[in-house]
């Protein structure tokens, strides 16, 4: 026998309350107590960016104040057409690439190695974090002084069995002394962010690997390598924003030369502006500098977003 | 398809100086269903994994059919395993999960894909053989972990915990088709699981272990009715058999102010052991209420009506006061006795289970 039940009468489907409408007093009240963080804000990023935007439209030499008169866009045109300008961008593309890819590659690695269990690996593991804490400049003396010195040089010493003489490192090859130094500061970033990554992998994933049959080598690069992409996508990003902006290096150690073999876009800059004076020129390559690096962070983030987004099984 | 030995395997963590699997000595046959079972800590995941190759037999050893695998690798055993946490591959497609064990034991592409078809097939996965895990409901991702397995063809099947992050509700019903999915396959399968009602109703065999020793290997019924010792009698059933330590007089065991008789062999055990008290148990479906001078007397505590059932929890009167109800007994539904009352129960003729006071072992 079917059992009728009937259906409760038809009522108005219930609605969530439209919320109450702040007025306007309410919400700038609201708003007040973010005020002084903006205000700070503002003043130490955005006027300081507003005064080079300024300076960039003058001609405007530091020796000579009173000869400053507004030029409109002729500084930006100098310096597309400057032959030291394009060397800068040249050194910098080259300088950046090469130690983003050293301090992957060695990151990796030694994040691996991290991985595994030994003994002390806590005190390694500080070690190896230790050149990412030296203070940039400090470092960069260090490096010139003790460690490249052709002299009594660290480096030349440890070299001399194989033959090396009295090689003046910095000098002979400065830019390959800038990188080495570089991506001894920069490998720990690299490292640490990768660890994480390792660490944040499920074991049970990487045991499956085994029973399906994997032997370590197709762990890592069927299993390991795809979970860590996007972690080294993230450092890449972030390491070559910081490494695009290097200047402590290259002033302590070869003051952007000889000639200008080892001069970046900053030490471009620093140059014009403290060296030449021509501080207009120098507000217009540090926009034109600025400009690029931000369509570089864009695109570049808009490529490893991928890591906040995806749901971590 | 193989036969699984475990031949006195044991397992010590490093560090540990109690083994975490002691002296494990199992036969398993050719397409069994075998289910290891135990409180937490009792080392049945260890001894999966023992086997899994992803932990260490320290001694003894382990053999699938008539091949000593103690000292291989994971890959060299044939062995499909599916983990609590399905452990799928995040970045790869559930054909891809699927499939990846094949690919690496380099069987041709399109024998791969017809394999993981049909495995999807039975597993209801076809519609999802494109989707990454991230897109599937858990009981999805449970699905494709077990047609990770199924796809190897393997000779054992290893399973830990599979259904524990399961809602309670789909854990019965894929309780069920694992079951049948393995009837069918005929694979020879190890099943981890805390759960005794899962054990019961899965096993051929069930293996009861606590602090890595085996209490007990046997089907799912003697288990239940011929309990090797206090302790499987007291974990298998639910709600837990009433076990009970009672004192000796005249070889009958002091139930508050009334006398059990116990057999003539559970007296003669007592006697050789020299002991003057018995650990007695019975099943609260094996207490049944009398009226006043039969049976014992027993206070109601509570009383849980589930429908179909109804349970009394009471304090046997006359035994010393420890807080907590002294037994739990299934009684009619249809009507309950109030709390505070004192009814007489008496335990039915041949259901209860004597056990060594000392050693916890049935005595008969």
């Amino acid at each position: 026998m079917a059992i009728q039940v009937e259906a409760p009468p038809a009522a108005e489907p219930r609605r969530r309350p439209e919320p109450r409408q702040l007025t306007r007093r309410e919400r700038r009240q609201r708003r007040r107590p973010l005020l002084p963080a903006l205000v700070f804000a503002i003043v130490l990023t955005q006027l300081p960016f507003v005064a080079t935007l300024y300076y960039s439209t003058q001609r405007y030499n530091l020796l000579r104040p009173e000869t400053r008169k507004f030029v409109g866009l002729s500084n930006y045109g100098r310096v597309f057409t400057d032959d030291l300008f394009r060397n800068a961008v040249l050194n910098t593309v080259k300088l950046t690439v090469t130690v983003v890819l050293l301090c992957a590659l060695f990151g990796t690695a030694l994040a691996v190695l991290l991985d595994k269990k030994f003994l002390g690996r806590s005190i390694v593991r500080t070690l190896l974090i230790t050149p990412f804490l030296v203070m940039p400049a400090a470092a960069a003396l260090v490096w010139k002084t003790s460690m490249l010195n052709p002299v009594f040089g660290i480096v030349n010493w440890v070299l001399s069995p194989f033959g090396a003489g009295q090689t003046d490192w910095t000098s002979r090859y400065p830019m390959t002394s800038i990188i080495l130094v570089l991506t001894w500061q920069w490998t720990p970033f690299f490292m640490l962010i990768i660890l994480a990554g390792l660490q944040s992998q499920s074991p049970e994933v990487l045991e499956a690997a085994k029973t399906d049959g994997a032997t370590g080598g197709q762990t890592f690069r069927r299993v390991t390598m795809p979970h860590l992409r996007q972690f080294i996508e993230l450092a890449t990003v972030l390491g070559t924003i910081f490494i695009l902006q290097t200047f402590d290096a290259i002033f302590m150690i070869t003051q952007g030369g000889p000639g200008q073999a080892t001069t970046n876009l900053p030490y471009f800059i620093y140059q014009q502006a403290f060296r030449a004076f021509n501080a207009g020129e120098a507000a217009a390559a540090g926009v034109i500098t600025v400009v690029a690096t931000i369509v570089f962070a864009t695109f570049a983030l808009r490529l490893v977003s991928g890591l906040f987004t995806t749901e971590v099984l | 398809m193989a036969t699984v030995t475990y031949d006195q395997a044991t397992r010590y963590y490093p560090g540990s100086d109690t083994p975490a699997v002691d002296r494990l000595d199992i036969q398993i046959r050719d397409g069994e269903f075998l289910v290891l079972v135990g409180p937490s800590g009792c080392g049945k995941s260890t001894s999966l994994r023992m086997l899994a190759g992803l932990e260490e037999v320290d001694e003894g050893a382990i053999r699938i059919g008539d091949r000593d695998v103690t000292k291989l690798a994971p890959r060299e055993r044939d062995i499909a395993m599916v983990f609590q946490s399905y452990a799928l591959y995040p970045h790869m497609t559930v054909a891809q999960n699927m499939g990846f064990a094949l690919e690496l034991a380099k069987v041709p592409k399109a024998e791969r894909l017809e394999r993981v078809r049909a495995a999807a097939k039975i597993l209801d996965l076809e519609p999802y053989l494109g989707r990454k895990p991230k897109a599937l409901s858990g009981g999805q991702r449970q699905r494709v972990a077990m047609g990770r397995a199924i796809v190897r063809q393997p000779q054992v099947f290893l399973m830990d915990e599979p259904l524990s992050n399961l809602d309670a509700k789909l854990r019965v019903s894929t309780r069920s088709q694992i079951a049948a999915l393995q009837k069918r396959l005929n694979v020879t399968t190890v099943y981890v699981t805390h759960d005794q009602v899962e054990a019961m109703t899965m096993g051929d065999r069930v293996a009861v272990l606590k602090d890595g020793l085996l209490q007990q290997c046997d089907t799912p019924l003697n288990l239940y009715q011929r309990p090797a010792n206090a302790f499987v009698a007291g974990f298998i059933g639910s709600p837990a058999m009433n076990i009970r330590e009672f004192h000796l007089v005249d070889g009958h065991a002091r139930i508050g102010a009334v006398d059990v008789a116990l057999s003539r062999a559970e007296v003669a055990a007592l006697s050789r052991q020299d002991a003057r008290s018995v650990l007695l148990g019975f099943r609260p479906e094996s207490v049944e209420l009398v009226g006043p001078g039969a049976g014992f007397p027993v206070t109601v505590r509570l009383v849980e009506e589930l429908g179909a059932d109804a349970y009394l929890y009471g304090a046997i009167e006359g035994t010393p006061e420890s807080g907590e109800p002294d037994l739990v007994a299934r009684i009619d539904p249809a009507a309950p006795p109030r709390v505070g009352e004192t009814v007489h129960v008496r335990v039915k003729a041949g259901k209860e289970h004597a056990f060594s006071p000392k050693t916890g072992l049935r005595l008969t």
